[in-house]
């Protein structure tokens, strides 16, 4: 077993775990974010995607121990129903939501590029996007709403 | 399980030297493989956390590139775009933005996945290796490191990469079922000394043909010394053709492959040569 210290949404975290868990287990078990979800637990999905040090990962392929000390935001902490993010805002308003299992990991893939770049191109959109997955909604309407949201407030 | 976190390469070489720990580079192969009970290390030495490990630069007449270097970094990295433009081209189309955020070039070599992006590169452009283990260090050409069995002793540890600025011309293409998120059915890597219009050298690699990703010599000595233009490119296409079906054999993927490959080597050569070949 050994310690980590975790930033998660905010909220500094020092928990003792064992090396081999993943930073998905972490999130999950021991914090109770069960907003960030396992869909194929290797990498191919984007469904666990959080964002590390600025950085999007896939949460099911980095062991905690190596987020020691990072700087994380899940989907709790990106907005909520009553003050939605405007990256959810627009996943409602354009309708790019249907079962919302890859939702999550959407948001935070969008979030991201958004906070980096906030006028992005629609080519710039598509490659951000691609490391999720949806198998119900379909890309169109998804790459929609991260457009509408980039373009929140500016028309 | 053990885990160390050392801060610098004196204390990695030393843990794996004294335990039987395993690497731990970006972990997107090995986190999988643990998971899967494919690998199950006593310990791990994460090396995540070593600085020098990270770092790209220009110096001694190379490119370094610390091992722990990711896709993501290299793929936004000037240097990499202008020295090691084939290595830049494959750091797009690798996994995914989440893993390219996390996967590094040293972890690329060092899981040797037949698939593997970062090799065919590595091969094209003359890069060397840097090791570094209990019994010192060692600077070996990727191509002749490709070459042992097994690749690496378990506490050997990957320092970095070095490519040499010869002013080579570079390009790389992959063949995957789909355009984000595929693992190389096919990758092609082609590296080139230009002089006017004609190749004074060149180097093509290529990746998930076989065990490992490998540099052809035949292909090298066929298109050498030769003017670029159509017919060259035509006579690569053929050439390739003959070493894919030479490397693959019976193979249930040869048939598919052989025909794939001249696409594949035509959009690698189109990713750096203007259409129609070169004109003075």
């Amino acid at each position: 077993m050994m310690d980590i210290k975790l930033v998660v949404n905010n909220k500094s975290h020092i928990l003792t775990i064992d090396p081999s868990e993943r930073l998905l287990d972490v999130l999950r078990n021991r914090l109770g974010l069960i907003g960030t979800k396992e869909g194929c637990g290797e990498g191919e999905c984007g469904a666990c995607t959080v964002i590390l040090d600025g950085k999007t990962v896939n949460a099911c392929l980095v062991l905690a121990a190596q987020a020691d000390g990072s700087v994380i935001t899940t989907i709790e902490g990106v907005g909520n129903r009553r003050r939605p993010h405007p990256v959810q805002k627009a996943f409602v308003e354009v309708g790019a939501v249907q079962c919302g299992f890859c939702t999550p990991g959407m948001v935070l893939s969008a979030k991201n590029l958004l906070d980096k770049k906030s006028q992005p191109s629609d080519a710039e959109i598509a490659v951000a996007m691609s490391g999720n997955l949806c198998r119900c909604t379909g890309y169109d309407k998804i790459l929609r709403a991260v457009k509408r949201a980039s373009l929140e407030g500016k028309e | 399980m053990k885990y160390f976190q050392p801060k610098n390469i004196r204390d990695a070489v030393e843990f794996a030297k004294t335990s039987e720990a395993v690497f731990l580079a970006g972990g997107t192969d090995l986190v999988l493989q643990m998971r899967t009970g494919k690998i199950q290390p006593m310990a791990l030495i994460d090396l995540g956390k070593i600085p020098e490990l990270r770092v790209i630069q220009e110096a001694n007449g190379s490119l370094e590139i610390g091992s722990m270097v990711t896709f993501a970094e290299m793929g936004q990295n000037e240097l990499v775009y202008k020295y090691a433009h084939a290595l830049w081209r494959a750091c797009q189309t690798m996994g995914s933005p989440q893993i390219r955020n996390q996967a590094t070039l040293g972890g690329n070599l060092g899981n040797c996945s037949p698939a593997a992006d970062g090799l065919p590169p590595l091969l094209a452009l003359g890069a060397e290796v840097q090791l570094c283990s209990g019994k010192g260090e060692e600077i070996v050409a990727v191509e002749s490191l490709l070459k042992r069995t097994p690749l690496l002793s378990r506490d050997t540890l990957i320092q970095g990469f070095r490519i040499p600025l010869k002013g080579l011309q570079s390009g790389f293409a992959k063949l995957g079922r789909r355009q984000a998120l595929a693992i190389a059915r096919l990758s092609v890597a082609v590296a080139m000394e230009v002089d006017g219009d004609v190749a004074t050298q060149v180097r093509i690699a290529l990746g998930a043909v076989g065990k490992r990703a490998f540099l052809s010599v035949d292909l090298a000595r066929e298109l050498t010394g030769q003017k670029v233009n159509e017919a060259w490119i035509e006579k690569g296409i053929e050439q390739v053709q003959q070493v894919v079906r030479d490397a693959l054999g019976a193979r249930a993927s040869a048939p598919y492959k052989r025909v794939a490959v001249a696409g594949i080597l035509r959009e690698a050569l189109a990713s750096f040569i203007p259409e129609g070949g070169l004109k003075i």
